[in-house]
């Protein structure tokens, strides 16, 4: 029998199809998770509410999710730190990364550094930023440097030699000089493409963020889902998640909408 | 064209020396560009060009458009590159390679460069693209847009509708415009350009032949063109080079008649196709005699 059209493989369904699946796998996620947190009594619940909330629960939750856990200035400390540590990588790294992409020499010299500080697991950078920042706010800042700046200088680096050649061998035999070259064709070429690199980097230090907020944080998402664990509050836990994934994602969408006005020569939003 | 009422620019005769002075008066000739025995060995053991040696003359309202014929690999586009002085064709292993007598160093505005590919910023508007040549050279601001305009237009754009367009929104043919109106508005001693027109559709490529020939003769260039079509070299071209296969060298240098009417015309003529067809004859012996290994 030949398969149905939309289970072919690799099979591209229509927009509103796509939709439909999507918001059915959503339905359907919403519904065992309900019934696998419904009960008259936490006894009669395949999962117990100590383990796990209800949707309900998680919903009812929320003001004081808000209210009591000061769920705002917690988003407000995260992004912050995100902000700092990240703002201070893309100033230090993009120069750095445009310097060694412009100039071999300096790309081979920066390579193993490079490479060192992007195979070490992020996680295997919290002791050492606890080590030598403290646990303060510091130290939540020069993690997200840390995690990020060896990405950011690489990454910027590869969309700087990425520039064809032909592009500078029509730039030199227009007249520009090295220097002309760097600022009027490579960067700007590139740049696109850093951009892209940020936007991407930056989902990941709002990420990380959480794993430097579990450290006596004091504020913070991270600090709010640590302190509901501990509490024994599941349904601020959940909430939390929630909160996290449409903040990323609203992010995302901004980094988006600026990208069609910065860049309005890429193909890409015909 | 102005002078279009002239008579016609008397080519030399075929197998005349091409550095004969135009009407025998006695003006001043320079030469533009030189090559004495020059070879290009890279790196890797590869010979691109052995033993190559021309010399193209200026010589005052005579501009000459060299075509340069070939089979593929031949090393057409090694010679583009020596005269720009672009890596890593530039240095050359063996010879030397002059541009108005001094030996080539490194790429200059004075030897504009038209390539294949497309090459258009893809950052720039049609008229910032034109512009980038004379912000380079800090010409301000007001003044390089004035330029660009009226080059944009020269090359058969429009002000109004293309000024403000970005690459991406231009078809081939306009690129190749952008690209030619780029380098023309720098007044470039020579124009390099390799396989320009290649990938347009015929009605197009005629168009900017006609171009081409009238605008060089404007700037006052001369001007190197690498093409795959034998059309193409024989109508544009004043003189030329027809080079053999690895490592390539010239075969055949000859003189043909000036282009003196539109591309589309004096491509049909009989007298236009039989010099299409005995260097079609030439071309294919050459290929020939080099695959038999001599």
């Amino acid at each position: 029998m030949a398969p149905l059209p939309l289970l072919a493989l690799r099979a591209t369904p229509s927009l509103p199809v796509r939709q439909a699946a999507g918001g059915v796998a959503i339905v359907l996620v919403l519904l065992a998770w309900y019934l696998l947190t419904s009960g008259a009594t936490p006894e009669a619940r395949a999962i117990s509410p100590s383990v796990f909330p209800s949707p309900g629960e998680v919903i009812k939750g929320f003001p004081s999710l808000v209210t009591e856990r000061n769920l705002v200035g917690g988003i407000a400390a995260s992004l912050n730190r995100v902000f700092l540590g990240f703002g201070l990588a893309l100033l230090v790294a993009i120069p750095l990364g445009i310097v060694a992409g412009s100039f071999r020499l300096f790309g081979a010299a920066a390579q193993p550094i490079s490479l060192f500080g992007r195979t070490i697991p992020v996680a295997a950078l919290l002791p050492l930023s606890l080590q030598m920042f403290g646990i303060g706010e510091l130290q939540k800042v020069m993690f997200i440097f840390l995690a990020t700046a060896p990405f950011i200088f690489h990454d910027t680096a590869r969309a700087i030699v990425g520039v064809e050649d032909r592009y500078v061998d029509t730039a030199r035999t227009l007249g520009a000089s090295s220097s002309h070259v760097m600022a009027k064709v490579l960067i700007p070429l590139a740049l696109p493409d850093i951009y892209a690199m940020i936007r991407a980097m930056f989902g990941i230090a709002f990420g990380y963020i959480m794993l430097a907020e579990v450290v006596d944080a004091g504020a913070g998402l991270g600090y709010i889902l640590l302190q509901s664990q501990r509490r024994g509050m599941p349904e601020h836990l959940v909430g939390t998640l929630f909160v996290i994934s449409a903040l990323a994602y609203g992010i995302d969408a901004l980094f988006r909408f600026f990208e069609r006005g910065f860049f309005p020569y890429r193909r890409s939003h015909e | 064209m102005s002078d279009a009422a002239s008579p016609d620019i008397t080519p030399a005769a075929a197998g005349a020396p091409a550095t004969a002075t135009a009407g025998g008066a006695t003006q001043e000739t320079t030469t533009v560009v030189e090559f004495t025995q020059v070879g290009k060995t890279y790196d890797t053991g590869y010979t691109a060009i052995k033993d190559v040696t021309f010399r193209v003359d200026d010589v005052p309202g005579h501009m000459e458009i060299v075509g340069i014929l070939g089979p593929s690999g031949c090393g057409k586009s090694t010679v583009l590159r020596l005269i720009a002085g672009l890596t890593p064709q530039h240095p050359a292993t063996t010879g030397i390679v002059k541009v108005m007598g001094k030996p080539v160093e490194a790429p200059g505005a004075d030897r504009g460069f038209v390539f294949q590919d497309y090459t258009s910023f893809d950052h720039r508007t049609v008229e910032q693209n034109i512009a980038f040549g004379l912000e380079c050279r800090g010409t301000p601001a007001n003044e390089r847009l004035e330029l660009a305009r009226d080059w944009i237009q020269k090359v058969g754009l429009d002000v109004k509708r293309d000024a403000d367009k970005y690459p991406h929104e231009l078809s081939g043919g306009m690129r190749q415009r952008v690209a030619l109106a780029r380098t023309l508005v720098l007044k470039p001693r020579v124009i390099l350009m390799d396989e320009p027109f290649g990938a347009l559709d015929p009605k197009t490529r005629y168009a900017m032949q006609d171009q081409l020939v009238a605008l060089s003769r404007e700037v006052q260039a001369t001007v190197f063109l690498v093409t795959h079509s034998i059309e193409e070299a024989v109508y544009v071209g004043d003189r030329l080079f027809v080079f053999s296969n690895a490592p390539g060298t010239i075969l055949q240098e000859m003189s043909i008649p000036a282009p003196d009417r539109p591309a589309r015309v004096m491509q049909r003529e009989p007298d236009f196709l039989d010099i299409v067809f005995s260097v079609r004859d030439l071309v294919e012996g050459l290929e020939m005699y080099d695959r038999a290994g001599t």
